[in-house]
């Protein structure tokens, strides 16, 4: 077997079979040069290993964990948007409650009413006119009346509520005694009416199909009169889609 | 901060300078970080990193406009004087000059072997190269050793 160095180098590292390691081993035995190779190389691996470790520098570790800190892998939560996911889920849960439905239409109504004139998009005591209007803007409204008791329908706009929804507010209006019929776009957790005192305005929440009506009135005889009568037409008058 | 230590020690090695170690250090750990969900449980973190770093260390050199993996040719020189005993009289001063001339593409398979005890096939994975190319990279570093190391002590 001629002069194999590198064969030798793998030698002294233990990185060759066992078949190999002998053949070369022999070598190495009967060839001064190999030997004098394979001796310089145990004992530059021995002098590798016990040199000092660099040492860190100072800081070095705090500066790791400042920009470790500062660059988190995309994906994970940040602790950070914890409270945003908070808000955003107590938003969510609270825009289902139904008292707290019922504050926002009470302020709404107060908000609207509090103006010299009641601020409408769309003025008309028909109905069908209000009906058509809040449809051409994709909005389907239950079975409206024109007339809430004394109460007559002025016309309707959309108000926006704290959670951004557009929520469809008719008018009702008779002798300085104002009416609100409001028509909630989402789910309210509630049974089939709530009715509940806010802002010193009585609001009565009810189920009429798939829709939740809310009216609010600052007098509550005038307020259950109004639940009931729309109650009573939808029983009698079932739910007619707007075309 | 586990194994900082031994990278910073190869970087440092490799580098020569402590700025450019400590900046190949935090890239290999933001990187390691980054990439934490690419690593396989079960698997040597050690070597991870250490691949991380040989990979961000060829980044930089290539920016630089060098490359890693190619070396001048190098003059092999007539034979060496066969006397190890020049190891054994060396002090780690004289090592630490001697190894800073050799190379860095052999310096690097010969601080993987000889410092960090990584088997062939462990550095021939992090430096993506065949284990044949390990071995003979190891052996012209401490060939290279061997001759700076000789020199010094004549």
């Amino acid at each position: 077997m001629s002069c194999r160095p590198e064969r030798v180098t793998a030698l002294v590292d233990g990185a060759l079979g066992a078949s190999e390691a002998a053949a070369v081993q022999s070598h190495v035995d009967r060839c001064p040069g190999c030997r004098s190779q394979a001796a310089f190389e145990q004992a530059l691996r021995r002098s590798l290993r016990a040199l000092p470790q660099p040492e860190l520098p100072l800081g070095l570790e705090a500066r790791l964990r400042a920009r470790l800190h500062e660059r988190r892998p995309p994906g994970r939560l940040s602790w950070a948007l914890l409270p945003i996911a908070a808000v955003l889920l107590l938003g969510f849960w609270g825009r289902a409650c139904a008292p707290l439905v019922a504050w926002e239409l009470s302020r709404d109504h107060d908000a609207c009413y509090a103006r010299t004139a009641p601020p409408l998009r769309v003025r008309s005591g028909d109905a069908q006119v209000v009906t058509a209007w809040f449809a051409r803007s994709g909005t389907r409204l239950p079975e409206i009346p024109g007339r809430l008791g004394a109460a007559a329908l002025l016309g309707a706009r959309y108000c926006y509520m704290p959670d951004v929804s557009a929520t469809p507010h008719l008018f009702y209006d008779s002798a300085a005694r104002p009416l609100s019929l409001f028509v909630v776009p989402h789910h309210v957790r509630m049974g089939e009416t709530f009715r509940t005192g806010s802002r010193g305005n009585t609001v009565e929440l009810v189920r009429l199909g798939e829709h939740i009506v809310g009216v609010v009135g600052r007098n509550g005889d005038d307020v259950a009169a109004a639940a009931r009568r729309l109650r009573e037409r939808a029983v009698v008058e079932p739910h007619r889609p707007v075309e | 901060m586990p194994h900082a230590r031994a990278l910073y020690g190869t970087a440092f090695r490799l580098t020569h300078n402590q700025e450019d170690a400590e900046d190949l250090v935090q890239e290999t750990l933001l990187r390691a970080y980054r990439g934490f969900s690419g690593f396989r449980p079960g698997s040597n973190a050690r070597a991870w990193l250490f691949t991380i770093l040989h990979r961000v260390r060829t980044d930089v050199l290539r920016k630089r406009g060098r490359s890693p993996n190619t070396v001048e040719m190098l003059d092999e020189g007539p034979g060496v004087a066969p006397e190890h005993e020049a190891i054994l009289t060396a002090g780690n001063e004289d090592v630490q000059r001697a190894l800073a001339e050799v190379p860095e593409v052999f310096r690097s398979a010969l601080l993987l072997r000889d410092v960090e005890e990584f088997s062939y096939d462990e550095i021939a994975r992090i430096l993506g190269v065949p284990v044949g190319t390990v071995m003979s990279r190891i052996h012209r570093g401490r060939a290279h050793l061997r001759r700076a190391l000789a020199t010094r002590a004549t």
